[in-house]
């Protein structure tokens, strides 16, 4: 039986059922019906019950893929185990590295799966396959995670981007280049991510120097009264386009200042600072705070330790440690943490084997990653390898599984179908394939799919 | 100095033998007879191997990778370092560890010891992120600790911006010289504890463009020349992708009281690839340089010590991490990693080495 993606979801409350089927309404209008959204949330009280309903998602993409040994599986004093020692953690029996004392201390609120086996052994298939949850399969090319989310768990009247990435690194080899490519898929150019972060910002967002913010706006609301009357009379859905595009900008310039590293406030900065990384990480959870739905934090390909990896590691996962433990202790503390998803990963691990240049290479046959908030029992860990570190030896789970685990902790129907026009006469796409199972043993509630 | 119109005199270097050891030898000391290495290990370990027959025997364990071995000058003492940030001293006739001192808390990148047998010397720090740009943190702990190599008494201990990857006594002992990540050299007087010269080199260091936004490389070797008022930097140039380690092999001469470059390695000599350690002739004629390869022709080179033309060059196909002369000359022995490689039958293959090389 094919379950249309866009059905009323099993869970996430009445309210974010009626919120998701008014967005269909909103959808099914068609273009024109674009600037009734708003319309959507014109009584105060719904609007509201909606946002109570929020659920969040910040993805701490660890893009060029950090070591498992010296992060979530150490193995200390073996051949393959590096110099690092293990530390015990809020879990009993549980040992991480001793890079990472601060998300020892809070373990009780991460999962951790150590036991994650994929194939894709390059950067480029890797982030695709990790990013979208499904192998490629061309010419329809799947929506990333965010883009998904940002559909599903979107606020119609937020101001704030449904997907924000935050990468102020404009480098990055091959993660530059899926950068430069289709995120949204088949759901539309509407649902990609607005990318901030450094130098990275959309252009023309700044109100004219000159201009008050009172005449700013009498501007607006005549530049809106013509524009609307034009495109009623001429039924035109160019001029709708361009008034949906006017509402996106003005939406980002009331926001702006979420944007804004200068605008952090200092005590704040120092927690989860200096770095970029945790600089931007802050950014997301104001942004989440905000209504934001989907926040990607990344910061080119610095893990990608093919040399020094000890090296790099040994200042790279004590930010990583700091700001994990900031983010959900900070998300704990607004109680926003059991309505947000937080996931710590790359595109797969790195080799047992170090090579000459003091590096470890791709390795996707045995890697580890870390869950938080929203769905997600804290203080398990899953999965584990053999002695050296080489093979999984228990529990193996792939991206399907990680996405059926992702979808399934923020409510979401982890198989249902998506509805791709051009894919008529084609098997089925479906948010998760194969029905691959979710990792029931991270989910609070042993999946709700 | 004038490379480009001089030309090197000819030396003959041929492999003599080659020892396997289970795991990479990170540091290296020859006892004065030749008859035997002392290695410090990737598995903690300490050994002394003897050269003859390959034997080798454990004389102690770190409780991380081993990075540090030095005889002690006139003394039957071995005092090795270790990412543990403990020296240890052996005994090496009575075969046991007859001292441990918590010197830092984070790695002992590097240990050297003064040639007049007086005191060791070992530096430390861990990179972390202090700034918007990933600039590393001041130091925590002091950097530099120097102890009485006899007794094991802390002497000095000198602050240095971390991380501080390596450290050289002047050869009549009374200077020490250290660099760091950052490409910053500072020298300190012994007698005296003060800090007598600093200078940066930014020739080594690279900040991330291509893949990531921090730095790496950094000075990783020192050595004094034999006049003790030049200092040589070794290391590989800047590189904007850390990831690809890429930087040309790279050695540079400085006069150390005022900071201002001699020469360093033609463009013509160098391939791409970390040097790790040099080392000087007895003669103080000429110099060595290795470490690993990226690309290129060589891992081991020779120099002239008063052109700094190259002299010879080879592959080893290893990662050189320490090359040390015989106290005649006529050898040269190599401490090596190779990659590691994946398990058999559950066992990691040996990926260690030490080689020796006759030298006419």
């Amino acid at each position: 039986m094919r379950r249309n993606i866009f059905k009323p979801l099993t869970c996430g409350g009445v309210d974010h059922r009626i919120h998701r089927r008014m967005f269909l309404q909103g959808l099914a209008a068609g273009a024109t019906s674009l600037m009734s959204f708003g319309g959507l949330f014109s009584m105060p009280a719904f609007a509201q019950q909606a946002k109570r309903e929020q659920k969040h998602c910040i993805l701490l993409w660890l893009c060029g893929a950090p070591s498992q040994f010296e992060t979530w599986d150490p193995k200390p004093r073996t051949p393959y185990g590096g110099p690092f020692k293990s530390i015990p953690t809020k879990v009993p029996g549980v040992h991480i590295s001793e890079l990472m004392p601060k998300c020892a201390g809070i373990l009780d609120k991460l999962a951790v799966v150590r036991s994650m086996k994929t194939k894709q052994e390059e950067h480029f298939q890797a982030i695709d396959l990790l990013t979208r949850g499904n192998a490629t399969r061309p010419p329809f090319v799947r929506p990333t995670l965010g883009s998904v989310l940002g559909q599903q768990l979107g606020q119609l009247d937020s101001p704030i981007p449904n997907f924000v990435l935050l990468d102020p690194c404009p480098e990055g080899n091959e993660f530059k280049e899926f950068k430069a490519g289709n995120w949204a898929g088949w759901l539309g150019a509407e649902y990609g991510p607005a990318r901030f972060g450094g130098e990275f910002r959309p252009p023309d967002i700044d109100r004219v120097e000159g201009l008050s913010q009172s005449d700013h706006e009498a501007r607006e609301e005549l530049r809106k009264f013509f524009s609307k009357k034009f495109e009623n009379e001429r039924k035109s859905a160019a001029a709708a386009s361009h008034n949906a595009v006017f509402e996106r900008v003005k939406g980002l310039m009331s926001c702006a200042h979420l944007f804004d590293l200068e605008k952090l406030p200092p005590k704040e900065k120092e927690n989860y600072g200096p770095g970029t990384f945790g600089l931007h990480t802050l950014m997301a959870r104001n942004l989440v705070e905000n209504g934001a739905p989907f926040v990607m934090v990344a910061n080119g390909m610095p893990w990608d330790c093919h040399v020094f990896n000890h090296e790099i590691h040994q200042m790279l996962v004590p930010d990583l440690d700091r700001i994990v433990f900031q983010l959900v202790t900070d998300l704990e503390q607004r109680g926003l943490l059991e309505k947000t998803l937080v996931v710590v990963m790359g595109e797969f691990g790195r080799t047992p084997w170090l090579n000459l240049k003091r590096g470890r290479d791709h390795y996707p046959q045995a890697w580890s990653l870390a869950l938080a908030g929203c769905g997600i029992r804290g203080g398990v860990v899953v999965g584990a390898t053999d002695k050296l570190g080489v093979e999984v030896a228990e529990k193996p789970f792939n991206e399907q599984n990680l996405f059926a685990t992702i979808f399934t902790a923020l409510g979401l129907d982890p198989y249902a179908e998506y509805d791709v026009k051009d894919a008529a006469n084609l098997p089925t796409f479906h948010r998760v394939e194969n029905r691959a199972e979710p990792i029931r043993e991270v989910l609070l509630k042993g999946g709700a799919a | 100095m004038n490379d480009e119109k001089k030309e090197a005199p000819a030396l003959s270097v041929k492999s003599a033998k080659e020892l396997k050891l289970p795991t990479a030898v990170l540091a290296l000391d020859i006892s004065p007879d030749t008859k035997t290495a002392f290695a410090s290990c990737l598995d903690g370990g300490v050994y002394a191997v003897d050269l003859g027959s390959g034997e080798q025997h454990k004389l102690g364990e770190h409780d991380s990778y081993a990075s540090g071995a030095a005889l002690i000058a006139g003394s039957p003492l071995l005092v090795s370092a270790g990412y543990d940030g403990v020296l240890q001293w052996h005994h090496i006739e009575e075969r046991r560890t007859v001292r441990k001192v918590s010197a830092h808390n984070f790695w002992s990148w590097q240990l050297a010891a003064a040639p007049d047998g007086e005191f060791v010397a070992s530096v430390t720090g861990q990179y972390i992120c202090g700034g918007y740009k990933y600039e590393p943190l001041p130091e925590r702990e002091p950097s530099v600790r120097v102890h009485d190599a006899k007794t094991g008494r802390l002497v000095h201990s000198f602050s240095h911006v971390p991380p501080v990857q390596c450290a050289a006594f002047s050869s009549n002992g009374k200077f020490l010289a250290a660099g760091n990540l950052m490409g910053e050299v500072r020298v300190w007087e012994l007698a005296s504890g003060k800090q007598v010269a600093s200078f940066t080199t930014p020739s080594f260091t690279g900040w991330g463009i291509i893949k990531g936004h921090y730095y790496t490389g950094g000075i990783f070797a020192l050595h004094f020349a034999a006049n003790d008022e030049e200092l040589y930097a070794a290391g590989m140039s800047s590189t904007t992708d850390p990831a690809a380690g890429n930087g040309r092999q790279l050695w540079q001469r400085f006069s150390w009281r005022d900071g201002k470059k001699l020469g360093e390695t033609k463009d013509s000599d160098s391939g791409r690839g970390l040097m790790e350690t040099l080392a000087f002739h007895p003669s103080g004629k000429y110099f060595v340089m290795a470490g690993r390869l990226e690309n290129g022709k060589w891992t081991m080179a020779f120099f002239d010590g008063a052109t700094g033309a190259m002299m010879h060059s080879l592959d080893t196909k290893s990662r050189v991490t320490k090359a040390l002369f015989s106290a005649d000359g006529k050898k040269i022995f190599l401490a090596e990693a190779l990659g590691q490689a994946k398990p058999k039958d559950g066992k990691v293959p040996d990926f260690g080495r030490i080689s020796i090389y006759d030298i006419a």
